[in-house]
């Protein structure tokens, strides 16, 4: 998401006498990434492609456990649940980390400070912000005492264990995914546009509206997706802080693993991937988030 | 704990499992009490050898546990080092075995998990019995394992959360009414198998008669108490977690983790009525570098003092009927295995589980989510 500036060819003329140094200095792009290119396929896509591979050749080639997809009621209403989730999720972080991202850019003494804040829990491990939840959101935890203390409730509320505890933590867990890429977006629109906004008697509203909100898309889009694209595979939180039906692709599918069906736990993780790739590939065409994939290749 | 007892899985299950390790610490060590433990002092030179041996087992309280049970004395009297892992499962040994990189000579599973994956190939070593001791029971005997701890899957509940009244069974849990509160129970995760005796005999369904498991008859039964159920966990920490925090007045839970709640004080209670008899066992997968060891340490680790030594460390039971005889009457109060509370329980039939769960599950989950 952000951008990577790409080392152009070297110039530098060195006459026909040396094409072998020139043929060299030309791929020295493709050498700085050779190392981590070449530890991704062997330690990271290779591993993924062998065990994508289970879901069609074990015991035998076979194409049944993905028919087998078709009448699981089960794979059908996770699916489900991890889609409404993840939806649900990915507005809450936007609502809330827009704002967020405005202050970030605005501030000017603050914003360390500010930065500090949104990545501090970014620094934290999932489980343990998973279950600094789990003590707030409690039958008798902060938030329940709080709520009873200052006698807006008589009894405590079920939050720990219901979707709404979910996505209460999942929202905390992924909103620097939402700030960081719209404070990016942000911080490049020029000021003097403003400037000549309000000079030209437009109202702060109208600026938003028609200036910095449209300048901003690439970054809406990019936290948009991150942000989606990581809920789709969220299953630590689910299982301490949700309800019972709470059951994600992710849970299925590890808990697939346990069962020892492992062709078709390959064949939910294959749904999986496909999901998150079908989704990165239809959000390109959208106007914003083209923006965002350009600005990348820039 | 067997497969579906690990807290220390990939991925989440470590992660959860991390968790318990947590929520546990403050209360670890509950019942290290420094009574008069029986010592082992000689072995027989077949079980004595070099090198060593990589256990996988579950780390905390029951590492402890077994360090001072069994690893320590085997060390000194065999000769062979023991290097404990945590985080024993099924689906390790399979990837192991499969890719050929056996990392471990013997794991702590169940028969459960250890059948239900030697069904698919050949993933354990076979057990040689000719150096098991014969304290040993015949029902903990099996091809590919041998049971190394008795545990229980019980009732527990807050002492303070219904005026005195005692939950005695299982129609007890299901009654909302007389026990008003939410509940926990264990779920399909971390490889487990559904409480479904639980729930047949909530439905009033004796215990003898269990077997073979009338599966529609207890997700009839499970519908009563779905509303209830806050949470359906699927690793030990959970329950005592739900427990402590009063989150549920009622659980399932494995017995060896309310020691520790005791222990902190919490007002909680074991009713072991109607509790399900499981079993933890030693599997060797196959192919480990070092199975004669391991198949030294399995003959070792069920002798009676071995295993008397691990029932006085954690309150899990003992597989050796000589064992009774090193354990003092009021430590028998707590363990699975003392006979005034084994008559209390259920025989766990893991064979049942292992022939019918690949039908059994889908169908749990989908009543589940519907």
């Amino acid at each position: 998401m952000s951008e990577i500036a790409q080392p152009s060819p070297i110039a530098v003329p060195l006459g026909a006498v040396r094409p072998l140094l020139l043929n060299w200095r030309r791929h020295v792009p493709l050498l700085l990434v050779a190392p981590l290119l070449i530890y991704m396929l062997v330690l990271y896509a290779l591993p993924v492609l062998a065990m994508l591979l289970r879901s069609l050749n074990d015991p035998t080639w076979t194409l049944s456990h993905y028919t087998a997809l078709f009448e699981d009621v089960v794979f059908a209403k996770t699916f489900w649940i991890t889609i409404n989730t993840s939806v649900t999720v990915t507005l809450g972080c936007l609502v809330l980390g827009y704002p967020v991202a405005m202050g970030l850019v605005r501030a000017k003494a603050m914003a360390p400070l500010i930065l500090i804040v949104i990545l501090l829990p970014f620094w934290t491990s999932v489980l343990v912000r998973s279950y600094a939840w789990m003590v707030l959101l409690g039958r008798h935890g902060l938030v329940n005492e709080g709520l009873i203390a200052i006698g807006m409730i008589d009894r405590p509320l079920r939050i720990l264990n219901t979707p709404l505890a979910t996505q209460i933590a999942m929202i905390h867990i992924l909103l620097p995914y939402m700030i960081l890429p719209i404070a990016n977006a942000l911080r490049q629109i020029d000021p003097s546009l403003i400037r000549a906004a309000s000079g030209l008697g437009a109202t702060p509203f109208m600026t938003f509206r028609q200036i910095i909100l449209p300048l901003s898309m690439s970054g809406v889009a990019a936290g948009t997706l991150l942000t989606f694209v990581l809920a789709l595979g969220f299953y630590i939180t689910p299982a301490m802080v949700g309800g019972p039906r709470d059951i994600t692709l992710s849970m299925l599918i590890a808990q697939e693993v346990d069962q020892l069906n492992w062709p078709y736990a390959a064949t939910l993780s294959a749904v999986l991937l496909a999901t998150a790739l079908a989704i990165l590939a239809a959000a390109r065409h959208l106007p914003g988030v083209g923006n965002a994939f350009r600005m990348s290749m820039r | 704990m067997g497969k579906n007892r690990s807290h220390l899985h990939l991925g989440r299950r470590t992660a959860l499992g991390l968790v318990g390790a947590g929520l546990a610490a403050p209360f670890i060590r509950p019942s290290l009490a420094q009574q008069a433990w029986p010592e082992q002092t000689s072995i027989p030179d077949i079980l004595k050898g070099s090198g060593e041996i990589r256990i996988a087992g579950y780390g905390g309280t029951m590492q402890e546990a077994q360090t001072k049970g069994y690893y320590e004395s085997f060390e000194k009297l065999s000769g062979i080092k023991v290097r404990p892992f945590p985080g024993a499962n099924a689906p390790k040994v399979k990837a192991m075995v499969e890719t050929g990189n056996v990392e471990w000579d013997l794991a702590q599973l169940s028969r459960g998990s250890i059948m239900n994956l030697q069904k698919t190939g050949d993933y354990f070593e076979k057990i040689d019995y000719s150096i098991v001791d014969d304290g040993v029971g015949k029902e903990y005997r099996f091809e590919y394992g041998l049971e190394m701890l008795l545990w229980a899957q019980v009732l527990a509940y807050r002492t303070d959360a219904f005026k005195g009244a005692v939950p005695t069974g299982w129609a007890d849990f299901w009654d909302t009414k007389k026990f008003p509160g939410d509940r926990a129970m264990f779920g399909t995760g971390g490889g487990g198998w559904p409480e479904m005796e639980i729930a047949l005999m909530a439905a009033g369904v004796p215990a003898d008669k269990l077997y073979p498991l009338d599966v529609d008859k207890a997700l009839a039964s499970y519908s009563k108490i779905k509303k209830d159920v806050v949470k359906w966990w699927e690793t030990g920490a959970v329950p005592i977690q739900l427990l402590t925090d009063r989150e549920v007045t009622m659980t399932t839970v494995w017995n060896g983790r309310m020691a520790a709640l005791q222990a902190a004080g919490v007002p909680a209670a074991i009713s072991w009525n109607q509790g399900l008899l499981k079993r933890d066992a030693w599997g060797i997968p196959k192919g480990a570098k070092n199975k004669v060891n391991a198949m030294k340490f399995v003959a070792f680790s069920t002798m009676a003092i071995p295993q008397a030594r691990v029932a006085l460390g954690i309150p899990y039971g003992s597989v050796n009927i000589k064992s009774d005889e090193y354990i003092p009457a009021a430590r028998q109060e707590v363990l699975p295995s003392a006979p005034a509370i084994k008559k209390q329980l259920v025989n766990y039939n893991y064979d049942w589980w292992i022939a019918n769960r690949e039908a059994v599950i889908p169908k749990f989950n989908k009543w589940l989510l519907s």
